[in-house]
C-alpha cells in the first residue's frame, strides 16, 4: 500500500465527510472513515482519528448535526447527519472543487506537452 | 454570515460542559476502536492483533483528544483556568509567601484607595451644579490694604452686575467665617423645639447663577434680595427631611426664624449644597436698596458668577479689571487700588486643602511603589527558588511565553486577593477619615467610595501585577537548562532583588524625611505661645434671640449673663469677646490713628469687643495703662490695643493716651482714646504673625453672638454643665453653641497640621517596615543559599565575626546606594512642601540626620537576624546537605 497513499488537505476531508453523509445518510465516525477509505480504494492514508477534527469543525459550523444512537453491533455511537446548511455548503464547495480540479487538470496537461 | 458566531457559540457551550464533552468523546472513540477491532477480527485477525491494529489505524488517541479539546473550547480560557488552578495550588503550598505578598499589596492598595477617596472628594468630583466649571468667584484685591482675596463691597458688586458683559449674572452671599463654615445662626421655632440652624444670607439671584432647580416650590427672585421682601427661606433637602419630618405641605408653611415670620418657598434637591454642607437654609440678605447703590465699604459679600457661554476666564478677568479701574477713577475715596481677582469656584473652595491632598497623594504614590518593589522582590526570591520547577517544565516543552503567562497569572491571583482586602479596608476608611480629618477637609467634601474609587482600586490591582510580576517572570523563565546552578542563588536574581531593595530604601528615605520635617514643624507649632493660657478655660458662644435683645438690651443681657456665670462656685473669672482667637472669625475696619500718615491707617485694622475681664480670663498680660472696667460705659470712648499695634505705630513710645477712630481721616466719627496696651494673642493661626488689633469695650460696642471664656478649677465637663444651667436659668431661648475647652480650640487650629503629620508618619512607618522586610528577605535567602559556602569557610577557619560582618556588609550595600539616591530625591521633593512647613526649612540638616539614623538603625536590625544565622551554620550539616 504505502507508496501510493496521499496526504489529504483539511478542507478536502471536510468536503468528503459532507459528501459521504449526503450520499449515505446518518453515519457514525467509524462508518464515515470506513466509507471514505473504501471510496478512495484505500489510496488515501487516513489516520481514522483525524476524522473527528473534521466532524467537530463541521458541527461547530452547524453543517452537520449529531445524535446518540446504537450501532450495528449494539454499541452506543454518535450518528452524524448533514443539515440544510451543510447541503448548501456542499453544493458550493463541490462546484469550487470541480472548477479548481478542472484548472489544475488543464495546467498539468499543458505541462505534459 | 453567521458561521463565525455559530463557532463561537459552540466553543462557549463546550467550555461550560467540558467534563461532559470529554466523557462523550471518550465514549465515541471507544466505540470507534471497538467497531474497527470487530472489523479486523472479521478479516481474520486474533482479537489482540485486531485491537493493536485498530489503535494503529486510529492514530494517537491522546493527541486526538487533546486536539479535539483545543478546537472544541476556547484554548485561551482553558489555559487561563488551568493557570489559575495551578497558581492557587502553588500558592497554597507556600502560605507564608502568599500571606506576606497579599497583605503587603492590601496595605498599599488600601492606602492608595483611601487617599484617592479624599482626593476625589476634594479635588476631582465636580460641584453639584450644571456646568460647574463655568462658575467663578470674584474677590477684591488691594495692595494698599494687603488684600489678596477679600470679600467685596455691595456697591462694587452692583456696578459689576450692571457693567459686565461676560457673566450671565453675579450673585452675593454672606455668613461664612474665614474657614468657610456657616456662622449665621438662626433660631427656628414652629417645628417642635426651638432649634439653632446654620445658614447663609444670599442675593435673590444666587440660585439662578448656580442653575439648580428646586426639588419643590421655587427659589428666590432678585427683588427678594431687599428689605421688606425678604421674609422667605429655601431649605436644603436634609433640613426638610430631618427638621420638618419631610412635611409634604412644606411649601408655603410659615415658620419663625429668629422670631420673625418667614415663609418656606422652596426645597432644594438631595445632594445640593452651597457653598458647603454646613449650610442648612438660605434666606435673602434683606438689605436696603441704597446699600447696594452706594456702600463701597465695608466689604462683606462673597460672590459667585457664571461665565456666559463661550467666554473664557481670561477674557472675563480682562473686562472685570477694566471695570474695576473705572470704579477706581469714579470713587477714589474707597476704591483706590481696588482690583478684582477671578478664580474658578471649585479651585477657590479647594485651595486650602489642595497642598495637603497633593502632598498626601504623592506620599501614597511613593508608598505604593515601595509596596510594588517589595512584592517584586518577594516574587523574585520565589522565582529563584522555583528555578528547578521551571527548568523541568521548560524541558517538558512549555513555551517561554506560556511560562511567563503562568507566572503573571500567579501574580494576578495574588493581586486580586490583595486588592479585595485592600478595597475592604478602604471601604472602612471614609468614616475613619471623616473623624480623623474633621476640620481638615473642606466642608463641601465628603469622602465616599463610589464607582470611580472602585475603578481606581481595580486599575491599581491590575497594574500592580504587571509591575511586580513581569520582571521576575522574565528572569525566571530565562532559566534554560537543568543544572546544578539552578539550585543555588542565581546572581542576576539576587542583583535584581538588591536593586529593588535599594529602590525601596530610597523611596522610604523620601517619606521618612518628609514625615520628620512635618513632625518637627508640628512640634514647633505646638511650642508657639498663643499669647493666652488655655488651660482650665472653657469657651462657648451665646446668641441672644432677636429682636427681644436688640440694642441696648443686648449688652445688658450679656453683662448680666457674665455676672451670673461668675457666681458659679469654682469659677475664677469670666470674660466675653465678639470673636475668639484661632476660631476663624475676624472683624476688620478702616481705621485712622491720630497723627499718623495715611500709610498707617489705610491698613484695615482688626478689632473686637470684649468685656472687662476678658484679658484676665484669657491670661493676657497688661503691658501699659489699664484694662477696661465696669465704669467704662456706652458713651466712654476708650480703647485697648495690642502690643503689635503699639510697636508698629508708636515706635517704643507708649501708645496710651493716643487716639484712633474707625473711619477715614476726614470723617467726623469720634476719636477713641487708648487706655491700655495688652500683650499679643494669636489671631488667624499659630503659624501666622500677630497683626495690629484694637479692643473695644462691649458696653460701648455690643456684638451678638458673643463668645464667653470661663476660667475655673472645675473639670471642663462640670464647668460647661454649670454654665449651661446658668444660661438656661437666665433665658432658655439663648442658644449655646461651639462649646469647647480652650485648649481644644488651640489644638483644633493645628488639626490640619497634625492630621498631615500623623498620616505621613504612618506612611513613613509602613515604608520603613517594608524596606526592612525587603532587606531581611533578600539577606535571609542569600544566607540560606550560601549555607554550604559559609560552612566551608567556617571549616577552613573563618571566624564567625567575619561571617557576621560579611553578611551585614552584603545587606547594607543596597541600603547605602538607596539612601544616597533617596537623600538626593528628598532634597528635591521636600522643596515642594516648603510652603506647609513652619519653623523648619525643607533642607533642615537635623531632620535629615534623624531620618538617616532611624533608617540605618532599622536596616541594621533587619540584617542582624540573617547575619546571626550565618554564624550559626554548622559546617558538618552544611557539607552534608548534598
Amino acid at each position: 500500500m504505502g507508496d501510493s497513499k496521499s496526504e489529504i488537505l483539511q478542507g478536502t476531508l471536510d468536503l468528503m465527510v459532507l459528501q459521504t453523509l449526503e450520499a449515505m445518510g446518518p453515519l457514525h465516525g467509524y462508518g464515515i472513515a470506513r466509507r471514505i477509505e473504501q471510496i478512495s480504494d484505500d489510496v488515501l492514508s487516513l489516520n481514522q482519528g483525524t476524522i473527528y477534527a473534521s466532524l467537530l469543525r463541521l458541527q461547530q459550523r452547524r453543517w452537520i448535526a449529531a445524535s446518540w444512537g446504537t450501532s450495528e453491533n449494539n454499541r452506543r455511537a454518535k450518528f452524524y447527519s448533514i443539515t440544510r446548511a451543510g447541503r448548501r455548503q456542499l453544493a458550493t464547495e463541490a462546484e469550487n472543487w470541480q472548477r479548481i480540479a478542472g484548472v489544475i487538470g488543464r495546467m498539468l496537461r499543458l505541462a505534459e506537452r | 454570515m453567521l458561521t463565525p458566531l455559530f463557532v463561537l457559540l459552540a466553543r462557549l457551550r463546550a467550555l461550560v460542559a467540558r467534563q461532559r464533552c470529554d466523557a462523550e468523546f471518550d465514549d465515541e472513540i471507544a466505540t470507534h476502536l471497538a467497531l474497527l477491532t470487530d472489523d479486523y477480527v472479521r478479516r481474520g485477525m486474533t482479537r489482540d492483533e485486531a485491537r493493536r491494529a485498530a489503535r494503529l489505524a486510529f492514530g494517537g488517541a491522546a493527541q486526538i483528544k487533546e486536539q479535539h479539546r483545543e478546537h472544541r473550547g476556547l484554548p485561551f480560557v482553558d489555559a487561563t483556568v488551568q493557570d489559575l488552578r495551578y497558581a492557587v495550588r502553588s500558592l497554597r503550598r507556600n502560605p507564608a509567601f502568599a500571606a506576606v505578598t497579599i497583605l503587603t499589596l492590601a496595605i498599599g492598595i488600601a492606602a492608595a484607595t483611601a487617599m484617592f477617596t479624599v482626593a476625589r472628594a476634594v479635588l476631582l468630583r465636580p460641584l453639584p451644579y450644571p456646568e460647574p466649571d463655568r462658575l467663578v468667584e470674584i474677590s477684591e484685591v488691594n495692595p494698599l490694604k494687603d488684600w489678596t482675596h477679600t470679600v467685596v463691597a455691595p456697591a462694587n458688586l452692583a456696578d459689576w452686575r450692571a457693567r459686565n458683559t461676560v457673566f450671565t449674572d453675579i450673585a452675593g452671599y454672606i455668613g461664612l467665617d474665614d474657614r468657610g463654615a456657616s456662622q449665621y445662626r438662626a433660631f427656628l421655632s414652629g417645628a417642635g423645639d426651638t432649634q439653632a440652624l446654620s445658614g447663609i444670607a444670599v442675593m435673590g439671584n444666587l440660585f439662578d447663577v448656580l442653575g439648580t432647580r428646586p426639588l419643590a416650590g421655587r427659589t428666590f427672585s432678585f427683588d427678594e434680595t431687599f428689605e421688606g421682601h425678604d421674609g422667605v427661606v429655601v431649605l436644603t433637602y436634609g433640613t426638610w427631611q430631618t427638621i420638618f419630618g419631610a412635611d409634604p405641605a412644606i411649601i408655603g408653611r410659615t415658620v419663625a426664624l429668629n422670631g420673625r415670620s418667614t415663609t418656606v418657598v422652596g426645597v432644594m434637591p438631595p445632594g445640593f449644597f452651597f457653598p458647603n454642607k454646613s449650610v442648612q437654609f438660605w434666606v435673602p440678605v434683606g438689605v436696603k436698596p441704597d446699600v447696594f447703590a452706594s456702600m463701597r465699604q465695608p466689604h462683606w459679600m462673597h460672590t459667585v458668577a457664571r461665565l456666559r457661554p463661550g467666554v473664557s476666564l481670561a477674557h472675563a478677568r480682562e473686562e472685570m479689571t477694566a471695570i474695576a479701574a473705572d470704579l477706581e477713577r469714579s470713587y477714589p475715596d474707597t476704591n483706590t487700588k481696588m482690583g478684582v481677582r477671578l478664580e474658578p469656584l471649585h479651585a477657590i473652595m479647594a485651595a486650602d486643602a489642595r497642598p495637603t491632598v497633593l502632598m498626601l497623594g504623592g506620599s501614597v504614590a511613593l508608598l505604593f511603589l515601595i509596596v510594588c518593589a517589595n512584592v517584586a522582590s518577594l516574587q523574585l526570591g520565589r522565582g529563584v527558588g522555583r528555578a528547578r520547577e521551571i527548568a523541568v517544565r521548560r524541558a517538558l516543552g512549555a513555551g517561554r511565553a506560556r511560562l511567563v503567562r503562568q507566572l503573571l497569572t500567579e501574580g494576578l491571583v495574588l493581586s486580586v486577593a490583595g486588592t479585595a482586602i485592600g478595597v475592604l479596608l478602604a471601604l472602612a476608611a471614609p468614616p475613619v477619615l471623616a473623624r480623623a480629618a474633621a476640620g481638615v477637609l473642606p466642608l463641601y467634601a465628603t469622602p465616599a467610595v463610589d464607582s470611580a474609587v472602585l475603578t481606581f482600586a481595580a486599575v491599581l490591582g491590575l497594574v500592580a501585577p504587571v509591575v511586580f510580576g513581569l520582571m521576575p517572570a522574565l528572569t525566571s523563565s530565562r532559566v534554560e537548562r537543568l543544572s546544578m546552578r539552578t539550585e543555588t542563588a542565581s546572581p542576576q536574581a539576587t542583583r535584581a532583588r538588591e536593586t529593588l531593595v535599594a529602590c525601596e530604601v530610597g523611596l522610604a528615605v523620601v517619606l521618612v524625611v518628609g514625615s520628620v520635617l512635618l513632625a518637627r514643624s508640628l512640634y514647633r507649632l505646638q511650642q508657639v505661645d498663643p499669647g493666652f493660657k488655655p488651660e482650665h478655660v472653657v469657651s462657648f458662644t451665646l446668641s441672644l434671640p432677636h429682636p427681644r435683645y436688640d440694642d441696648p438690651a443686648q449688652a445688658r443681657g450679656f453683662i448680666e449673663i457674665e455676672r451670673r456665670l461668675k457666681e458659679i462656685p469654682g469659677v475664677q473669672t469670666v470674660g466675653g469677646a465678639s470673636a475668639l482667637a484661632l476660631r476663624g472669625t475676624t472683624y476688620t475696619s478702616t481705621a485712622t490713628i491720630e497723627g499718623r500718615p495715611p500709610a498707617d491707617y489705610q491698613q484695615e485694622l482688626r478689632h473686637k469687643s470684649v468685656t472687662p475681664d476678658y484679658f484676665r480670663t484669657m491670661g493676657i498680660p497688661l503691658l501699659a495703662g489699664r484694662f477696661f472696667d465696669a465704669h467704662d460705659g456706652p458713651t466712654d470712648l476708650v480703647i485697648i490695643v495690642n502690643e503689635t499695634l503699639a510697636r508698629t505705630y508708636f515706635h517704643g513710645g507708649s501708645a496710651v493716651g493716643h487716639r484712633l477712630k474707625f473711619a477715614n481721616p476726614d470723617d467726623t466719627d469720634p476719636w477713641n482714646t487708648i487706655v491700655g496696651v495688652v500683650a499679643d494673642e494669636k489671631q488667624d493661626g499659630l503659624d501666622k504673625d500677630t497683626r495690629p488689633e484694637a479692643y473695644s469695650s462691649l458696653a460701648a460696642s455690643s456684638q451678638n453672638p458673643l463668645t464667653f471664656v470661663l476660667r475655673s478649677n472645675l473639670s471642663d465637663d462640670a464647668a460647661v454643665a454649670a454654665a449651661r444651667q446658668t444660661v438656661r436659668g437666665f433665658d432658655p431661648q439663648v442658644a449655646i453653641t461651639d462649646v469647647a475647652p480652650l485648649s481644644d480650640v488651640v489644638a483644633a487650629s493645628i488639626g490640619s497640621e497634625r492630621f498631615r503629620a500623623a498620616l505621613i508618619g504612618a506612611f513613613a512607618g509602613v515604608a520603613m517596615f517594608l524596606a526592612a522586610l525587603g532587606i531581611y528577605g533578600v539577606l535571609a535567602y542569600v544566607v540560606s543559599q550560601r549555607a554550604r559556602e559559609l560552612g566551608i569557610r567556617l571549616a577552613l577557619g573563618a571566624r564567625r565575626q567575619e561571617l557576621f560582618a560579611m553578611v551585614v556588609r552584603q545587606g547594607m550595600r543596597p541600603v547605602a546606594a538607596g539612601t544616597a539616591a533617596g537623600l538626593a530625591a528628598a532634597l528635591a521633593l521636600t522643596r515642594l512642601v516648603g510652603s506647609i512647613l513652619f519653623g523648619v526649612r525643607p533642607g533642615d540638616p537635623a531632620s535629615y540626620a534623624v531620618s538617616l539614623t532611624a533608617l540605618v538603625a532599622i536596616a541594621l536590625a533587619a540584617c542582624v537576624l540573617p547575619a546571626i544565622r550565618a554564624t550559626r551554620v554548622d559546617p558538618l550539616v552544611a557539607l552534608h546537605e548534598d
